[in-house]
């Protein structure tokens, strides 16, 4: 962790996957960054599931990582926001998604 | 049927026709039924899983079609851990099935269990466990797609035993849709317009490709571009033969070890235009001052890769060649002669300095640039070159001269030692019509060198150079310049190669003397079936130019305690 590090959250919406989970967390440890909490529960989309991870880290590095998330087959998709702001769009954007690619 | 005549079943409606494997017990239902089909799906008895990995790497870049491997769990799975690792950076299409403990036995610790999602999922890019006969199709189906589309990769698909043994109702139907799934964006028009008026009002564009040309087959496309704006090109060690060696407008290889007009125009030039590419550290050094006077377009069809390494002021997401020929309509016929001769000038100083001394000695041991040069002229320059890793494979990607696409296998990437012999079976079984020859180091021969007991089972006609130097050269070079010439743990002794060229019925011949040298490299290529030809090189050999580690890419070593100059 340096001085320009902030908490962000990372918002990942999956279809659910064996081994997922392991695979997204190593995107976190391999480039040395904590996961300071995680959950994971159903999201309002059938079958999709909604992970959360806050992670210290840059902007950049968050930006990366969403990449990097969203690269993976079975990942809908995925946002990055400072810790205190609340995303608001994410749900709109998950749907419209959703019904483009069904 | 059951699960496993299901896979074969599968493999056969995707087009396989070779498969590169090794039996073993939680595999052996899918065995059982390959013997049904040995007319139909050709199985590659390897004698190392690693090497069944290799082999289906080597046919996936020499064909572009997946390369398929069949494996036992347990120490089967995990023998192939490297070379899915290595197909993973290399973005080579690949598709590994292993076997796995019946599903009851999952997590319990059974015999030769191993977690290998767990293993592999970080380092592929795809992972399925198959615990259910009806989800073998579909899954096969799945893992066709995912590995061969978009930026290519390995899938491993875990195939339990009760997959493989229940029964289910044969239907397949290809993949070529899955919802999370975009492997094909379609580039963004506005960022062409943009990047098209950025190439036309540069006054010295410069190309550096790589194997995302190969991988789009946009062999063509990135040709006419490169006409048409009158722009010089380098590639990356992977893009190597995606453009004909005599191109005009081709400059050679850039990085480390690339020619110094790849080099110093990347730091000359105003415009940088970056495709299928990724900018590894061996090709850009020091990235912050890496093409520091230059806007810099980047095309690729992996969205992480924009902006990763380089900052790009216009980043294309899309098909290399969709991108290159939406671009090339668009943008005005240019000419940068004067620019593009450059390359000319510092050929001229590469080739008296380093070139010709390497591939022309008129006395001293053997180079290995020298072999590497003899082989391209006496098979025409039409051979697929596969290489080992170390200064066999910098010297054979220095050396070699392409007529033909896709004709450079080697590990860029991981730099998987003993890559090269398998992946050169691979190769040949895939493209049995041409020539393959592999260049490999005593060293990395040694990693795999069981597997001539493959060649010799399948007659696999690979024509192997063995560049022997009696060391493991590149990290002796390495020791040499950096570590005050203390050479720990490099010096290697060889077995006597003829003993075991013999062992496995393979034809051999010892070159020492340069005498020799161009008869026997005519008689291995004439040869009609393996040939082992075991040149014995310079055993102090360095591989320049060389950019150290962390240097910028203007400064380069021709020698040992000389940086190239450009003032004169
Ligand atoms: C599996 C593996 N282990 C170690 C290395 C590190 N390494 C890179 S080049 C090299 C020496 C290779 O020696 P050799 O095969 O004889 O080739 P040469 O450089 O002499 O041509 C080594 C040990 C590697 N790339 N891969
Ligand atoms: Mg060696």
């Amino acid at each position: 962790m340096t001085m320009e590090d902030k908490l962000y959250i990372i918002s990942v919406y999956s279809e659910n996957q064996v081994g997922l989970l392991t695979s997204i967390s190593s995107i976190f440890t391999r480039r040395n960054i904590n996961i300071e909490s995680l959950t994971v529960f159903p999201s309002e989309f059938p079958k999709i599931h909604h992970f959360t991870f806050r992670i210290f880290t840059t902007p950049e590095s968050a930006a990366q990582v969403v990449r990097l998330i969203e690269k993976k087959v079975e990942v809908v998709k995925a946002f990055w926001f400072e810790c205190n702001e609340v995303n608001a769009s994410e749900h709109d954007i998950v749907n419209q998604f959703l019904i483009n690619r069904n | 049927m059951t699960g496993a005549e299901i896979l074969i079943e599968s493999l056969l409606a995707e087009g396989v026709d070779t498969v590169f494997g090794y039996p073993g017990g939680q595999i052996i239902s899918v065995y059982d039924k390959l013997y049904n089909y040995e007319d139909r799906l050709k199985h590659v008895l390897v004698r190392h899983e690693q090497g069944a990995v290799h082999a289906a790497q080597g046919y996936a870049r020499a064909t572009s079609r997946p390369g398929v491997v069949i494996v036992t769990s347990g120490p089967g799975a995990t023998n192939v851990i490297t070379g899915v690792a290595d197909a993973m950076v290399d973005s080579t299409p690949i598709i590994v099935i292993a076997g796995q403990v019946g599903n009851a036995a999952l997590g319990t610790d059974a015999f030769q269990e191993t977690d290998l999602v767990g293993m592999t999922c970080p380092i592929d890019k795809w992972t399925f466990q198959i615990r259910k006969p009806e989800d073998v199709a579909p899954a096969v189906a799945k893992a066709f797609h995912i590995a061969s589309t978009g930026r290519p990769g390995p899938v491993v698909l875990d195939f339990t035993r009760d997959a493989q043994n229940g029964v289910a109702e044969f239907k397949y139907n290809k993949c070529d849709y899955i919802r999370t799934y975009s492997p094909c964006p379609e580039p963004d028009e506005e960022l062409i317009d943009q990047a098209v008026e950025m190439i036309n009002r540069a006054e010295k564009p410069f190309v550096v490709f790589g194997q995302g040309v190969l991988l789009s087959h946009a062999e063509q496309q990135l040709l006419e571009f490169l006409r048409k704006g009158g722009i010089p090109a380098a590639s990356t060690m992977l893009g190597l033969s995606a453009l004909p060696s005599d191109f005009p407008y081709y400059v050679g290889m850039a990085g480390m070890h690339g020619s110094i007009a790849a080099n110093m125009m990347t730091q000359e030039c105003d415009l940088l235009i970056a495709v299928g590419m990724r900018f590894d550290d061996r090709v850009v050094g020091k990235a912050s001052e890496y093409a520091r006077n230059a806007k810099v377009i980047h095309i690729d069809i992996d969205a992480t890769e924009i902006g990763k390494i380089i900052p790009a002021d216009i980043g294309i997401l899309g098909d290399a060649g969709t991108v290159l020929e939406k671009i090339t309509e668009k943008m005005q016929f240019s000419f940068h002669d004067e620019w593009a001769v450059k390359a000319r000038e510092y050929d001229k100083v590469e080739n008296t300095e380093i070139c010709l001394p390497e591939t022309a000695p008129v006395e001293g041991p053997i180079h290995m640039g020298e072999v590497v040069a003899k082989v391209a002229a006496v098979s025409n320059n039409e051979a697929i070159v596969v290489t080992d890793v170390g200064q066999n494979q910098l010297m054979s990607a220095r050396y070699s001269r392409f007529s033909k696409t896709r004709s450079f296998i080697s590990s860029g990437g991981l730099g998987t030692m003993g890559f090269g012999l398998p992946a050169a079976i691979g190769a040949k079984m895939g493209q049995p019509d041409r020539e393959v020859c592999a260049f490999l180091g005593d060293g990395g021969l040694q990693m795999t060198i069981q597997e001539l007991g493959t060649i010799m089972q399948e007659h696999v006609a690979v024509k192997i150079v063995v560049l022997n130097n009696n060391w493991l050269g590149n990290v002796r070079q390495w020791q040499e310049l950096f570590y005050k010439e203390r050479y720990s743990q490099t010096r290697m002794l060889n077995p006597d190669y003829s003993l075991i060229a013999q062992a496995y019925g393979i034809k051999y011949r010892l070159v020492e003397d340069r005498a020799e040298l161009d008869e026997a490299v005519k008689e291995m290529i004439e040869a009609k079936e393996p040939y082992i030809l075991n040149v014995h090189v310079e055993e102090a050999g360095m591989v320049y130019p060389m950019i150290p580690g962390g240097k910028c890419v203007d400064e380069i070593l021709i020698r040992k305690d000389e940086w190239f100059d450009n003032g004169r």
